[in-house]
């Protein structure tokens, strides 16, 4: 029957239609953007400069001044939550998406390319991966010291080989279809098959994996922030929020408890997102649902 | 005659996202005991929907609106899941169209095979494996006990096919169902297959029912054919009144439509103009009006019913849906609009004296067997299998030459060659005097402009995520055209195709079959070149499709000049196209000349097999034995002497002994035999 394929139908709008119906999507799609926008929006929506100190009312609970407490150096909490989330946002974003795209390229590369280079690329993803990332990025801050950027370039090593390898396997099987013959037999060049040819196919997969990385991410930064590995002090972030908190967790539980919900809300989220988008690309699983 | 299978009245209905599809509507047919019945119809025509409906296998969608479905006297559609197994373990089987997807990849034959022999209690294992075995044998698979061991990717695509038939015979099923069983076949091997489903029936007592679009294989197996078209029967009866004397202008026009038909060289296809109608919703009148060419203001609200045609064969009742054979009816015929039949052959001027256009000698293409240090381990040096072995062919300008052989003849390897996609071992490729081997791949794109190809698949050689108008204007865009007003140029190489305009904003996989291959000619065509090549430019297509497919493909050569490499195993159609013919047997020409001569006198016993071995849609000549046995052997494996000596039934001593050398003929062919049929 081919009733199915005469059908017009565009694919966007269908995606984001399917993505809404579906119980699951419709939560983590919500508590997505509710993380973007608060961190984005960060500044108007804080009531004091996170930084501030304001001794009097150290460890106190919630109030009306300061609505989630303050810590023990009297910084407002809920302030310094948004102001968290933007450092979160930051690592996860930039972390992900440069992962994304480098291990997209060097995937496609290594799938399309020939084999000397395939085999080469392979053994750098696999060395890669033979470090787990925490041990690796405590090494690297002990001999660096701690810092964002360093915390996010190792993110983004490490995550490389997992898009790489999606994409490789992909691109092999891609390879000799019919269409990139056809398109080869035209005269087009590799970069033209590869971007405009094989990386539409090949993308839908990475998406799903990098919606469902952005939570291991961010629990990456804060928990090296929470070790004080991570971001510096003053600067607020979820890791440095639960770890200052820790130390006073017996006096005021206020800061440990602000810093957690965040993280927890913005992990699930992503999760929940990410099912769902994998649900939605696949067709054999959409059915099943 | 006692009925075995009585379809009455069956409507079945598909509920999807938009709206309710129609797919079965009124069938009602009855499959006579110990008889081979056919069911033709083209894609969209809802034969399988049939099948599953008597399997009681349709998908979770359906409704099964009205109707009943008796077997045997018993009602198929009120059984209980129980009274359903042993209804499909016992009493049917089926044989599907592809074997590699039907039988299980991770289980060996014997297990598959005893495994279909569970609910046969009183057996011991042993005497399942030795009635497996007997079964392979009946099938024509030697040293069965050992090939039992063996898993379904170990055989071939005609063994696993004879396997498939053994496994669906094991049951001794009372009616068994073939569903396009020779469409993933080569011509010799589906000789073959039709020869064996005809011996399973007469030895078994079998009755059968055929699901085919390929009249050649219906008219040599069936006693009884029907007719459907977009969800009904149109016609149904005897074969030979079928053939010979259709009454539905659906059967009359699907007959014309066959390639193999006509045995004339017209270059000119009789095609049905229009598309199948949409199924949802109920239609008024009759399905096939709109593309009837005799069709009057009846036939558009009032549905016809099945009337009887007087003076059909033997038992079965001719009959056909058609407002024309209402006895009561007030049917005027219309003044006969003549088929708009363009009888005046295209010429096409071809210079003989001119230089070709693309020359090819001595080409080799080698493909490596193994890693070079598994080789170095094994002592082997150089392994290697030669996929095309020493081809060379010649096109003028403004001629056709059609490349014909079974799958690994290395047809489609040597086009690949031309246009640079493979790596060429040794030999010589110019197109217009320049040499292409070895050309970098900067001065090859040059050469791009001029050779254009069209590939097997027509949907799956379209890039899938990108819009008809993207994909048209992209070979403008890689050959530096981006000047040109990229939309005109869409739309101008549409209106050469005869594509809606509106078309350029769709995805390949809403096109049907024939609109994807339409835009494989045009992006083919884009850049206006001298040479195309066409691999299987009609394969997926139906038979009313094709001939649009072909007619546009030789207007547009006599319109530019164009140049045809066309790449088939379908001889009937490269017949009709073809001004010389090069029949490829493992990477190697055993006959090369003009296509007519081909023909008429085959000169290589391969030849001969091919040309005799097509099925035609004429049940007269049932052809009582199969010209040549065997399989296409493996490219590793090549026979000594006469690579062809194993099938060739005129083979001698010297034959497998001495390799042939390429021998002229008086009339210009060549050929690479020692003992040449003809000339």
């Amino acid at each position: 029957m081919t009733m199915d394929a005469v059908g017009t139908f565009r694919q966007r709008p269908e995606k984001l239609a399917l993505l809404l119906k579906n119980k699951q999507g419709m939560i983590g799609f919500v508590l997505v953007v509710a993380f973007f926008l608060s961190a984005l929006l960060a500044p108007f929506l804080a009531t004091h400069d996170p930084a501030q100190l304001d001794i009097p009312a150290r460890l106190t609970g919630p109030g009306a001044d300061h609505w989630l407490g303050a810590d023990q150096l009297g910084r407002d909490t809920y302030s310094r939550v948004l102001y968290g989330g933007r450092v979160a946002l930051k690592v996860a974003a930039i972390g992900v998406t440069l992962s994304l795209v480098i291990g997209l390229t060097l995937g496609m590369v290594a799938g399309y390319g020939p084999r000397w280079l395939d085999n080469a690329l392979l053994l750098l993803f696999d060395t890669i991966r033979s470090f787990p990332t925490i041990v690796l990025a405590l090494a690297a801050v002990s001999l660096l010291g701690p810092s964002l950027n360093l915390i996010l370039s190792i993110v983004i090593i490490t995550s490389i080989p997992s898009y790489a390898r999606l994409a490789r396997t992909s691109t092999l099987a891609l390879k000799n279809t019919e269409f990139i013959m056809a398109e080869r037999s035209l005269g087009a060049g590799t970069f033209r098959i590869l971007f405009r040819h094989v990386m539409p196919n090949v993308i839908g997969p990475l998406l799903i994996l990098a919606a469902m990385d952005v939570p291991v991410v961010v629990t990456i930064e804060a928990g090296l922030s929470f070790l004080g590995l991570g971001v510096l002090p003053p600067t607020a972030s979820w890791g440095t929020i639960l770890n200052e908190g820790y130390l006073v967790i017996r006096t005021s539980p206020w800061p440990v408890v602000a810093g957690g919900i965040p993280l927890v809300l913005t992990t699930l989220g992503f999760t929940l997102l990410g099912e769902a988008l994998r649900d939605i690309f696949d067709p054999k699983l959409r059915g099943i649902r | 005659m006692e009925a075995l299978l009585d379809i009455h009245r069956l409507s079945v209905e598909f509920n999807t996202a938009r709206g309710r599809v129609h797919a079965l509507r009124d069938v009602s047919i009855s499959v006579p005991k110990g008889k081979v019945v056919g069911i033709v119809g083209e894609s969209g025509s809802g034969k399988s929907t049939l099948v599953w409906a008597v399997m009681r296998l349709l998908a979770g969608n359906s409704i099964v609106a009205d109707g009943k479905i008796t077997f045997r006297g018993e009602d198929v559609l009120s059984f209980d899941e129980s009274a359903l197994r042993e209804f499909r373990g016992e009493s049917v089987s089926m044989v599907f169209q592809d074997p590699m997807t039907s039988q299980i990849p991770v289980l060996d034959y014997r297990r598959q095979m005893t495994d279909i022999l569970y609910r046969r209690k009183g057996l011991s294992r042993q005497e399942k494996i030795r009635m497996a075995a007997r079964f392979m044998n009946r099938v024509g698979i030697p040293d069965a006990d050992d090939r039992l061991r063996h898993f379904p990717h170990q055989f071939s695509g005609g063994m696993r096919q004879r396997a498939g038939i053994a496994m669906a015979l094991l049951m001794d099923p009372a009616l068994l169902i073939a569903d396009e069983p020779t469409t993933a076949l080569d011509v010799t091997m589906e000789a073959q297959i039709i020869h064996l489903i005809r011996e399973a029936q007469t030895d078994f007592g079998a009755t059968v029912m055929v699901i085919s679009h390929n009249l050649g294989l219906i008219a040599e197996l069936c006693d009884k054919v029907v007719v459907m078209y977009a969800g009904e029967v149109v016609e149904q009866g005897d074969v030979k009144d079928i053939f010979f004397n259709a009454h539905h202008p659906y059967t009359q026009a699907l007959l014309e439509c066959d390639p193999s038909h006509d045995l004339k060289q017209e270059r000119h296809f009789p095609t049905i103009p229009g598309d199948v109608p949409d199924l949802h919703g109920t239609p008024k009148g009759c399905v096939f009006a709109q593309r009837c060419r005799h069709a009057s203001d009846i036939c558009q609200y009032k549905r016809p019913g099945e009337y009887p045609i007087a003076g059909g064969h033997a038992s079965d009742a001719h009959a056909a849906r058609c407002h024309r054979y209402d006895p009561g009816g007030v049917w005027k015929e219309l003044p006969k609009s003549e088929t708009p039949k363009a009888s005046t052959r295209i010429d096409v001027h071809v210079e003989r004296d001119a230089p070709p256009l693309l020359e090819i000698k001595d080409l080799r293409v080698r493909f490596p067997v193994m890693g070079r240090v598994r080789a170095l381990a094994s002592g082997i040096s150089d392994p290697h299998v030669d996929a095309v072995a020493g081809v060379s062919l010649a096109i003028r300008t403004g001629e056709t030459l059609g490349l014909v052989g079974e799958s690994g003849s290395g047809k489609t390897t040597l086009a690949r060659a031309v246009l640079g996609l493979n790596r060429v071992h040794s030999g010589s490729i110019r197109f217009r005097k320049e040499e292409l081997v070895g050309l970098p791949e900067n001065t090859y794109k040059k050469m791009r402009r001029d050779i254009a190809m069209m590939f097997q698949d027509p949907v799956g050689s379209l890039s899938p995520r990108q819009t008809v108008g993207q994909l048209l204007s992209e070979p403008l865009i890689i050959h530096g055209e981006r000047d040109l007003p990229l939309r005109d140029a869409a739309e101008k190489l549409c209106d050469m195709v005869s594509l809606p305009r509106n078309f350029l904003s769709r995805y390949p996989h809403e096109l049907s079959g024939g609109q994807a291959r339409r835009v494989g000619v045009a992006r083919a065509l884009a850049l206006s070149p001298a040479l195309v090549i066409a691999d299987e430019p009609t394969a997926g297509l139906d038979v009313s499709v094709q001939g649009e497919v072909l007619n546009l493909m030789i207007e547009l050569q006599a319109l530019h000049g164009l140049s045809y490499l066309i790449i088939s195993h379908n001889l009937p159609v490269i017949r009709q196209v073809s001004d010389i013919l090069a029949i490829m047997y493992l990477g190697r020409i055993v006959e090369y000349g003009a296509c007519s001569q081909v023909f008429e006198k085959p000169a290589h016993p391969y030849s001969e097999a091919l040309v005799r071995g097509t099925p035609r849609p004429d049940p007269s000549r049932r052809r009582k034995l199969v010209s040549i046995e065997g399989e296409v052997p493996s490219l590793t494996n090549r026979p000594g002497g006469c690579e062809f000596h194993p099938r060739c039934p005129y083979a001698t001593d010297r034959c497998r002994k001495e390799q042939p050398s390429p021998t002229r003929l008086v009339d210009g062919r060549t050929v690479l035999c020692h003992f040449p049929l003809a000339g």
